[in-house]
């Protein structure tokens, strides 16, 4: 099927469509139920459309299609319209794909909670402002895009607005982003005041051009004395990518944003939103390259977050944190699969970064919905330490995360394994180069590898935990995390989901018994979905080492600098890093998976000596390095005490002049009044004084005309 | 006549995309003949502007009862904002006529040269429009004022009134006679139906103003008394409009008496005969409008007034008589002494930022809900005061989307407000709480408010916060004060880029007092007070709706402003010599 590429621009407009429709459904009781369908049918409309006009894509990319004017006076005008080429499309089948599973999921998931309605309207006005970020023909419309996320983002971190945990947490997300987006936007103006348009188009040509020049002239970009603030601008574009997409120093939102529904994680803090930052590097690749620093430094900060966040990882026991942690260094990954790009090196893509992009997206959901899934039917319980050998009860779900799991942990032949073994392989390769970052890269391979030894060791330690061992579990203390449900709301919902899964065979314990004892989830509404996901992540890999659907979109879009050849022998040596680390990766996650196996499921006592032992660093990554505290001691605090001083400078300096102002016309008056006490005698010597100093003045003066 | 939209719909493939046409500037360039309308629209105007008097007038005649106060007050300033819009359109579809419309020029007192001058052009339009739809809502919103319903009907009318001919009077008398009638029902609406400290507030605003006015008043009879040299006939002038040229705001030649030294292509020219008075005058102006805008220093009457006055006051002071200040600016003080302006503009911009983080800083430690909206205002006002001062085309645009936005955002907010205090009796942050699960509509519509307060894309708040900041980049190295060696596109350290950065910093500041508030009133657990509440009514969430799907509206199409404003401010920048 075919459909023509102007079609797309409908995308963006149909979730906004189904999000009115939320709005509304959120105010009418009796249309309650609406509101799921119409979001998961529009994100649906939106991915059929995808797939439909991608064969029209490479054939004349980019294409631009306008929608309306938005801005437009005398030396300024931005509009509404559309920038589509194959780096467009593939982030359009994430959203839309994954997005449309996670819905499905959440269809499920979310029954019987009072929120419903308003929790679809605001993935529906997420799924907008999403693909209007990677549609934006403009960087002002991808600011709105980039704007919008953010906000739903915050709605939905806080959709259970009674805890305040989740309230905090999402204020904290939103505030460490805007920090973020504000260098971001000024990277904008700086980018309009440099090349006087922000349309992508443009802005990445003329960005090219200077590349060029730049490049046959040999040299370094701050030798560019016309113009200096060019080499600026990848850096503030770079500080908004690293907010958005949590990376160090800006990634401490996103673990405490787990407290939103676990479908809005799987969605938007793991598949979708949080990957923007990669994307906005990759769809500005040529703006990246105007300084020779930029991209090293991305790759750089991409690699010490990989690391950092997993050794984080390594010793929390809620779940969702582990995977958020995870997210955070499989976004570097991303982050150092896009910095290894350069103008001096040997790749000259983003092709691996995309790649991982687009892989993390199903393992990572699917890991985070199974995840869901274990918390729905343990009321609740995100504790390792509270449950244990769970795969008698729950067979699909520990299948479905166990292919999860394989997958983050780069298991030969998932998908994981293929991506981040190209993100490796281009950092590798760029060490061996003769870029003067050459060392730098270096490192940051051995540092991927270890983090890759680490991740495997986090993810099975997780899973192990979860679903080997021992029988044994406590159950949470909500109604599956429908906190503000009570447990009423949140057991009639349950019910429901349950009904249409007589075929399941964990479903002999009936919803009576659900508060008391785990259980296997609603197939239809819930595992089925996780299926499609569980086939993305095993076979995605081998899909496109077989077809390079991602590789041929990248060499057509925006996130290739196409202008360095490569030679026979680069193309040979190449393959041979290539399939060193796909050895190297492949043997190390199996020997992170061994170790976990032994420590976590084998032989727990062990595990738990080896915690011991290392009891003061289990308590640093415990405690997350204490950045939280850091961060509240360094700046919040200030901040506050700054506007407390402001004010009282206000209501005692400045009010205080005012009144002063105020006070001395009163003064006045107050010292005059004495000569109006109202007695007669006074007024008497008043007015014989005035008509003799009147006598006085005329005589004089006739005394003086009389002298001339 | 306006042409009949649908037959100028142009074919499209896809159909919705076509109502983007409509709005699309030289979508409608055919009318060319005078037509019927533009003959009446002169006597629209005059109605729009002194109906609300005369019904003010009668709300105070003995026996109106209550209720036919109020529905005389729906209805008149529904007449008012009917017979606005009439004009708006006739201006939007009609833009080969541009500079000023419905002129009525009539000798008034003849002796001193003061006409009666009214007319609508792009500066003042789209204010009128916001004053005229915002006073209906505020009717709506006094609904159920008891307390001598009628005074206060026939005050706010008496006030519309007073603000509308701020807008569209072309005479600098006048201009100043209607500043002045504005103040005194407001001082009577808030000294009257205020809260505990009413008196107090009430003084302050009018004496604060006052003080402003007449550093005007100083000003305009120093005007008077230099233009003659300046005039065709040589006679003193209080025109705003040289009705001569249609295009031009005011003559060249008066402005060429109080123009500055300048080093054009053809040489250095001298100082025109009063560049001092012109200095003296642009600061004496700037004084009396950045008083009513508020601008810091000049802001704390603004919290006190907003503090005691009743919800609708709140509403109309923040919506309405703000801009009044900025529209001050743009009328007088800029147009008048753009040199003067040129040459203060650091301190003029300066101070723009300042009350942008300053008035951020204070907001965020207010635990008085109302309070923490007033700062933001003072805050949001930053912006034009900014958007002015560095004197590039794009600053000007956002200064002024930036007052009409605020007109919608602050209206709302302080509606808000008001409904959260009728039913809960104070307005402390940190006592209330959990509103959002006891009333989902008013958290949505209230998350809609704060968000375009914010300045989130999309929402109006956006556009004109956007422009300011942008006006401000470029305004880097074309004006006097840029440190050395940076000029040009390239430089990148002037003092515009200095203080563009610091007023980008704002939206961060916007964000934390907006959020913290927002959880601390909407999330969070519900408060066990909050079930006697009484639900929100339809006539409640009917205000809400209007002025939030304004909010939406005008973030996505704000060329429904730009459209109207484009023709005048083409020749205001030609004026000012805008970059």
């Amino acid at each position: 099927m075919t459909l023509e590429l102007e079609t797309i621009k409908w995308i963006p407009w149909l979730p906004a469509l189904a999000a009115v429709v939320g709005g509304v459904c959120c105010m009418r009781k009796s249309m309650r139920n609406l509101a799921a369908p119409a979001c998961i049918l529009s994100i649906l409309a939106g991915f059929i459309i995808t797939l439909g006009v991608q064969s029209k894509v490479t054939v004349d990319s980019p294409r631009v299609f306008k929608a309306f004017t938005w801005i437009h006076i005398e030396n300024f005008a931005v509009d509404f319209s559309f920038y589509v080429d194959p780096l467009t499309i593939i982030m359009l089948t994430v959203i839309t794909g994954v997005g449309t599973l996670v819905a499905w999921y959440a269809s499920g998931y979310m029954k019987g909670d009072r929120g419903y309605a308003r929790f679809f309207a605001a993935v529906s006005l997420f799924i907008f402002a999403m693909t209007i970020l990677v549609m934006a023909d403009n960087l002002f419309l991808l600011y709105l895009g980039w704007e919008g996320v953010g906000l739903c983002s915050y709605l939905l971190i806080g959709f259970y607005y009674n805890k305040p945990a989740a309230v905090a947490a999402a204020k904290k997300a939103f505030i460490v982003n805007r920090i973020g987006d504000l260098f971001f936007a000024l990277g904008i103006f700086l980018t309009y005041s440099h090349f006087h348009t922000v349309s992508l188009a443009e802005v990445l040509r003329s960005a090219g051009d200077l590349n060029t020049n730049l490049h046959a002239g040999g040299q370094g970009v701050f030798d560019l004395g016309a113009a200096p603030s060019v080499v600026v601008i990848p850096f503030l574009l770079m500080l908004g990518a690293f907010g958005k997409s949590a990376q160090l120093p800006l990634y401490m939102w996103l673990p405490d944003a787990m407290e939103g529904p676990t479908p809005v994680s799987a969605l938007i803090h793991a598949a979708t939103m949080v990957t923007a930052g990669v994307y906005l590097i990759a769809r500005l690749l040529p703006l990246f390259a105007l300084s020779p620093y930029a991209l090293p430094i991305v790759a750089a900060v991409g690699g010490a977050t990989a690391l950092f966040a997993a050794t984080i990882a390594l010793c929390q026991c809620d779940i969702k944190r582990i995977f958020a942690y995870s997210t955070i260094s499989q976004l570097g990954y991303m982050f150092m699969g896009v910095g290894a790009v350069s103008t001096a090196g040997p790749t000259v893509s983003a092709t691996g970064a995309i790649y991982h992009l687009f892989t993390h997206a199903f393992f990572k959901a699917l890991l985070f919905l199974t995840a869901g899934s274990v918390m729905h039917s343990l009321a609740g319980q995100l504790d390792l330490r509270k449950m244990s050998g769970l795969s008698k009860k729950m067979p699909i779900t520990s299948v479905l995360m166990l292919i999860g799991c394989l997958a983050l942990a780069g298991f030969p032949f998932t998908s994981g394994f293929f991506s981040k073994d190209l993100i490796l392989a281009d950092v590798v390769e760029m060490g061996r180069s003769n870029s003067p970052f050459a060392t730098l890269y270096s490192v940051l391979g051995i540092v991927g590898v270890a983090t890759a030894f680490l991740t495997a060791f986090y993810t099975f330690r997780l899973w192990f935990r979860v679903f080997t061992g021992p029988e044994q579990y406590e159950m949470g203390s909500d109604g599956h995390g429908h906190e503000e449900e009570g447990h009423d709301a949140g057991k009639a919902g349950h019910e429901q989901a349950h009904a249409p899964k007589s075929g399941e065979t964990a479903s002999a314990a009936i919803a009576v018994e659900h508060h008391h004892e785990p259980h296997e989830v609603s197939f239809v509404l819930m595992n089925l979905p996780l299926i499609f996901l569980a086939i993305g992540a095993l076979g995605a890999g081998l899909w496109e080492s077989k077809f390079g659907w991602i590789h041929h979109g990248i060499e057509t879009s925006s996130a290739f600098l196409g202008y360095i050849p490569k030679t026979a022998s680069d193309a040979g040596e190449a393959h041979d890093i290539h399939f060193t680390m796909q050895l190297i990766s492949g043997s190390i996650a199996i020997v992170g998976i061994a170790l976990a196996a032994w420590f976590h499921w084998l032989n727990r006592p062990a595990g738990e000596r080896v915690a011991r032992a290392f009891s003061g660093l289990v308590k640093v990554l415990n405690n997350k390095y204490y950045v939280d505290e850091l961060n509240d001691a360094l700046i919040v605090r200030p901040l506050r005490t700054l506007a407390d001083v402001l004010f009282v400078f206000d209501s005692l300096i400045i009010d205080g002049i005012v009144q002063l102002v105020g006070f001395l016309p009163r003064a006045l008056g107050m010292s005059l009044r004495p000569s109006q006490q109202g007695e007669l005698q006074g007024y008497g010597l008043g007015m014989a004084f005035g008509a003799a100093f009147v006598l006085i003045v005329v005589l004089w003066s006739l005394n003086l005309v009389a002298m001339h | 006549m306006p042409p009949l939209i649908l037959t100028h719909l142009a074919p499209h493939a896809l159909a919705p995309f076509a109502l983007a046409q409509l709005i699309e500037p030289g979508s409608f360039t055919d009318s060319t003949t005078p037509s019927l309308l533009d003959a009446v629209l002169p006597s629209v105007l005059n109605w729009m502007l002194f109906l609300p008097a005369l019904a003010g007038a009668i709300c105070f005649l003995p026996g109106v009862s209550r209720a036919s106060a109020r529905a005389l007050a729906l209805l008149t300033t529904l007449g008012s904002f009917a017979l606005s819009l009439v004009i708006a359109f006739d201006y939007y579809f009609n833009q080969n006529a541009s500079g000023v419309a419905a002129v009525t020029l009539k000798p008034w007192i003849e002796s001193i040269h003061a006409n009666y001058h009214v007319g609508v052009d792009g500066l003042n339009l789209p204010l009128v429009l916001l004053t005229t739809s915002l006073s209906v809502l505020v009717v709506l919103a006094a609904w159920r004022i008891e307390k001598a319903t009628q005074a206060f009907m026939g005050l706010f009318l008496f006030l519309l009134t007073g603000m509308l001919g701020v807008f569209v009077a072309l005479d600098l008398f006048l201009f100043y006679l209607f500043f002045e009638v504005s103040l005194l029902p407001m001082y009577f609406l808030i000294g009257i139906w205020g809260g505990p400290r009413k008196e107090y507030a009430a003084i302050k605003f009018f004496l604060y103003t006052l003080a402003g006015s007449i550093c005007l008043l100083f000003v305009m009879l120093g005007l008077y008394c230099l233009t003659p040299a300046g005039t065709a006939n040589h006679v003193n002038t209080w025109q705003l409009v040289d009705s001569g040229e249609q295009d031009s705001l005011i003559s060249e030649s008066v402005r060429a008496l109080f123009a500055g030294p300048s080093t054009g292509l053809h040489g250095p020219t001298p100082a025109g005969p009063y560049w001092l008075h012109a200095q003296a005058f642009f600061l004496l102006t700037l004084v009396a409008f950045l008083i009513k805008l508020p601008a810091v220093p000049f802001h704390t009457w603004l919290p006190d007034a907003h503090v005691e006055a009743p919800t609708p006051i709140s509403m109309i002071l923040a919506g309405v008589l703000l801009k009044m200040g900025g529209y001050g600016l743009m009328r007088v003080t800029y147009p008048l002494f753009p040199d003067a302006a040129r040459h203060f503009w650091l301190p003029v911009a300066t101070l723009g930022v300042v009350a942008i983080l300053y008035g951020g800083f204070c907001a965020l430690a207010q635990t008085d809900w109302k309070k923490l909206v007033a700062y933001s205002s003072v805050s949001h006002m930053g912006y034009v005061t900014l958007g002015l001062a560095v004197l590039t085309r794009t600053g000007f645009d956002g200064a002024y989307f930036q007052m009409i936005a605020h007109g919608i955002t602050s209206a709302l907010m302080f509606f808000l407000v008001g409904v959260v205090y009728d039913r809960a009796h104070h307005r402390d942050i940190n006592r209330l709480g959990g509103l959002w699960l006891k009333f989902p509509g008013l958290g949505g519509w209230s998350l809609l408010a704060f968000c375009a307060g914010m300045g989130l894309p999309g929402l109006c708040g956006f556009v004109g916060e956007l422009l300011v900041i942008f006006g401000t980049f470029e305004a880097n190295g074309q004006l006097p004060g840029t440190i050395p060696g940076s000029a040009g596109s390239g430089g990148f350290m002037g003092a515009a880029t200095i203080l563009g950065l610091f007023a980008s910093l704002g939206v961060v500041i916007t964000a934390g007092y907006t959020l913290w508030m927002f959880q601390r009133v909407f999330m969070g657990p519900e408060r066990p007070e909050a079930a006697g509440y009484a639900p929100i009514t339809a006539r409640e969430y009917g205000i809400m709706a209007a002025l939030g799907m304004a909010a939406v509206l005008f973030g996505l199409v704000p060329l429904l402003v730009f459209r109207l404003t484009d023709p005048t401010f083409y020749a205001l920048a030609s004026v000012l010599g805008l970059n």
